[in-house]
């Protein structure tokens, strides 16, 4: 796929005139109104016989202070993809192809517009935007704090690394600040991880991850692991501290529903490929793609009549042993013939901003396209809005 | 439901209570603190009928599960398997195995790695006493039960080579080899890719109207729950706090902490479930005398401080575990047995 089929352009953020280069960032460059430029992204695992490709052609742009939801089962590559993205993937994963730009003010006296490619950045250039521009908050709370340290030294070891200019005491300040934010007694920075539930110590990476404002944060599953009471009181924590703040929001999970709360805009991932990008009552009104539409079937719902529902049929594909057209070939009830040897595209549907990878939806298809999968949004409804007031 | 009724349950757990004593490091004493993981719970698991407990975690499900399948002790209280008594601080028989068996939550954990599937599901075979010729048949019926077909092409694989939601149908398999009555199923579905698990659910419902077992589906997703269950029941910190026939109690919740746990699940066809306005933050405190929920309870009264509520009967066969339905009218009968008071509890006003 090119990056021409996707229906968002890749806007150049760059400035005739005097951008200057510094290393692998450009500074002084016209504010772009994406705060990250995902194109083209792949990532292997392995080489050679056993190498499996988990990303697969990615391309995404996420607007300032907007929250794009990555929905997908495991094994869908969501982790690999912002591991990769963040520079933080270990051997034996292996950027493999394209280009992620983020575009941030730089912190320094200048107070530059700058663009910087993490995939060429140095470790250097990456220390610098780590944690300042962009954070990252994972499943495992537990495993990311560390064990021995009280809560308060994990504050200070960031603010200390990051921010040299503040003193013992503003760090203190600003600890406690943070704790507050997320609804915390600041009595927590005497404790260590274990003493606290999952949800405090969630609460905790949350602070963290705001503790140098940054423009962009990034969350993987950060409430799978969580009771769905402390999921309901931390998303909606998110909801206050997004508005207050307007970082931008990657947030990753496997519960469809959950992102529709929270998103602005999803992409649906399946086989390490984005297979439909919709906004989020769109996504959740009027799928486009068989593999959405299934996922959203597959939650059993609270009201109205029980009545049978079908999942997908099938097992979650296997990266190893892929299918020669479309990934969803094996389990998609409205196969066709083509799908079976033709790979589908993920291509911008005409008339919307939105995209879906899937035959059904093509401009040649001579099959109509079922009604499943070409319902309108009602525009009356729309229940998306009370979590997400927007200016 | 009136027919079921009238058949006696399979299994039924009498007053059944499990306590842990835990220490507690503190700075210069170690504390003793007593858990009250499962209190006074009592069930009925009927053929033919999906039983769903709901709780989140810490609330007793798996203790409950445990006990059930009598591999942990009760601290008190009883089991009756088909109208005879258990005794429960015995043993666990090998009869007693085969009629209830226990599917746990990751396949991945339960099953043995290093066997093919063909070996987990002969073993138990053997164990129970089938002859040697037979086990590869049954083996393999017990696998199309599960829509494992054809079981030719799934006997000789390992566990490893199956994705979870194939490995957990196979963890079914084994349980349904020895031809039990009863099925406890703890979170089968929670560590399963989303589009795998309405399969499980689907299975497992199959299984109860197909072959009349007797099923325990427990679970943290009352969704979940209200999609196959006959009876709901919600623990809360050891205790049952609402039941119902059905999914009654999904649909008119009456205990303050059933009513939580429904709002907070993600609902996008609900606008009204997304509360934006900040909720106070959960505090994890069980109270140790009067209404456990209390301390989160936006309700709570004075007598939910002192005096833990009896159940009380909200709707048909619908009860409801909190003071705040004393004083319906329907409610005047108290369901529950005169709670045994426990040391250092006030004593009722
Ligand atoms: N260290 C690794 N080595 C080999 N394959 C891996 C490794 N980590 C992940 N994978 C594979 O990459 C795919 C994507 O995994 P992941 O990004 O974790 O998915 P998700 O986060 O959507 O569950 C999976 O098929 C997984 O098996
Ligand atoms: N072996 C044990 N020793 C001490 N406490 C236990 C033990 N097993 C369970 N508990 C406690 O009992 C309570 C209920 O646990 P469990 O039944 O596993 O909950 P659930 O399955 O609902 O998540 C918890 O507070 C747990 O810590
Ligand atoms: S391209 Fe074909 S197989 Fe793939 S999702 Fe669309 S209809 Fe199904
Ligand atoms: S008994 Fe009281 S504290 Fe307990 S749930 Fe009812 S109202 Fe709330
Ligand atoms: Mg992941
Ligand atoms: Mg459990």
């Amino acid at each position: 796929m090119s990056a021409d089929t996707f229906d968002i352009q890749a806007v150049s953020p760059m400035r005739e005139g005097p951008a200057e280069r510094k290393g692998n960032a450009v500074a002084n460059v016209e504010r772009s109104e994406f705060v990250l430029e995902v194109n083209n992204f792949s990532v292997d695992y392995g080489v050679g016989e056993n190498m499996v490709r988990a990303v697969n052609d990615v391309t995404l742009h996420l607007r300032r202070s907007k929250v794009l939801g990555v929905a997908g089962e495991s094994g869908s590559g969501k982790s690999t993809l912002v591991y990769a993205m963040t520079r933080l993937l270990r051997a034996p994963g292996v950027i493999s192809g394209g280009s992620v730009t983020l575009n941030f003010t730089s912190r320094d006296d200048e107070k530059e517009f700058t663009t910087l490619n993490l995939v060429t950045a140095s470790e250097k250039e990456l220390r610098k935007i780590r944690w300042s521009h962009v954070s990252i908050v994972l499943q495992s709370a537990l495993s990311a704090l560390n064990p021995v340290l009280r809560v308060g030294r994990e504050f200070d070891e960031v603010l200390k690394t990051h921010r040299p200019d503040m003193s013992k005491a503003q760090r203190r300040a600003r600890a406690v600040e943070l704790l507050t934010m997320v609804g915390l007694n600041d009595d927590r920075l005497a404790r260590y991880p274990h003493e606290l539930s999952g949800g405090q110590r969630q609460r905790i990476m949350i602070a963290l991850a705001l503790a140098l404002d940054p423009d962009l944060v990034i969350m993987d599953e950060p409430t799978t692991a969580l009771d769905v009471v402390t999921q309901r009181e931390i998303i909606s924590e998110l909801h206050d501290l997004r508005s207050r703040f307007g970082f931008a929001l990657i947030f990753i999970t496997h519960d469809l529903s959950l992102l529709v709360e929270l998103a602005d805009e999803i992409v649906v991932m399946y086989a390490g490929e984005i297979v439909e990008r919709a906004g989020a009552s769109e996504l959740y009104e009027a799928p486009r793609h068989p593999y959405t539409l299934g996922l959203l079937n597959s939650f059993p719902p609270l009201h109205g009549p029980r009545r049978e529902l079908s999942g997908i049929p099938g097992s979650p594909p296997d990266l190893s042993d892929l299918p020669a057209g479309c990934n969803f070939y094996p389990r998609c009830p409205f196969a066709m013939s083509r799908c079976e040897n033709e790979a589908p595209a993920l291509t911008a549907i005409e008339n919307s901003d939105r995209s879906v990878a899937c035959w059904l939806h093509s401009s040649d298809s001579s099959v109509p396209v079922p009604v499943e999968l070409s319902r309108t949004v009602n525009p009356a409804r729309n229940p998306v809005t009370t979590l997400k007031e927007r200016p | 439901m009136s027919e079921a009724v009238l058949s006696p349950a399979q299994l039924s757990a009498r007053h059944l209570t499990r306590h842990f004593t835990t220490r507690v490091p503190g700075r210069f004493l170690t504390a003793k603190r007593v858990v009250r993981a499962v209190d006074d719970v009592s069930l009925d698991l009927f053929e033919g009928r999906v039983t769903a407990v709901v709780g989140e975690s810490g609330s007793g499900k798996s203790v409950l599960a445990r006990m059930l399948a009598r591999i942990v002790t009760p601290t008190s209280g009883e089991l009756v398997l088909e109208g005879s008594p258990i005794p429960v601080r015995s043993k666990r028989t090998l009869d007693y195995a085969a009629k209830v068996q226990l599917v746990l939550q990751d396949p991945y954990a339960s099953i043995n790695p290093v066997h093919r599937i063909r070996h987990s599901l002969e073993r138990p075979l053997l164990i129970h006493g089938a002859n040697k010729g037979e086990v590869e048949t049954l083996a393999k019926a017990a696998l199309s039960r599960v829509s494992l077909d054809p079981p030719e092409r799934f006997v000789d694989r390992y566990p490893h080579e199956l994705s979870g939601g194939q490995l957990q149908r196979v963890s079914i398999a084994r349980a349904l080899c020895v031809k039990p009555d009863v099925l406890l199923a703890d979170e089968p579905i929670s560590m399963l890719d989303v589009s795998v698990r309405l399969g499980i659910l689907n299975l497992l419902r199959g299984l109860c109207d197909d072959e009349r077992l007797a099923i325990l589906y427990i679970t943290h997703d009352i969704a979940s729950a209200r999609y196959i269950a006959d009876e709901t029941i919600v623990m809360y910190a050891g205790q049952i706090v609402e039941r119902s026939r059905g999914t009654a109690l999904v649909d008119e919740p009456t205990h303050p902490y059933t009513q939580l746990l429904i709002s907070s699940v993600p609902d996008p066809s609900d606008p009204t479930s997304q509360d934006p306005q900040k909720r106070e933050h959960a505090t994890f405190e069980v109270a140790n005398v009067g209404c456990r929920f209390a301390p989160r309870c936006p309700f709570a009264m004075d007598v939910c401080r002192t005096d833990d509520p009896p159940d009380f009967i909200v709707g048909e066969d619908h009860t409801s575990h909190c003071w705040l339905h004393a004083s319906e009218p329907e409610a005047a009968v108290e369901v529950a047995p005169p709670k045994r008071r426990r040391e250092g509890e006030p004593t009722k006003a």
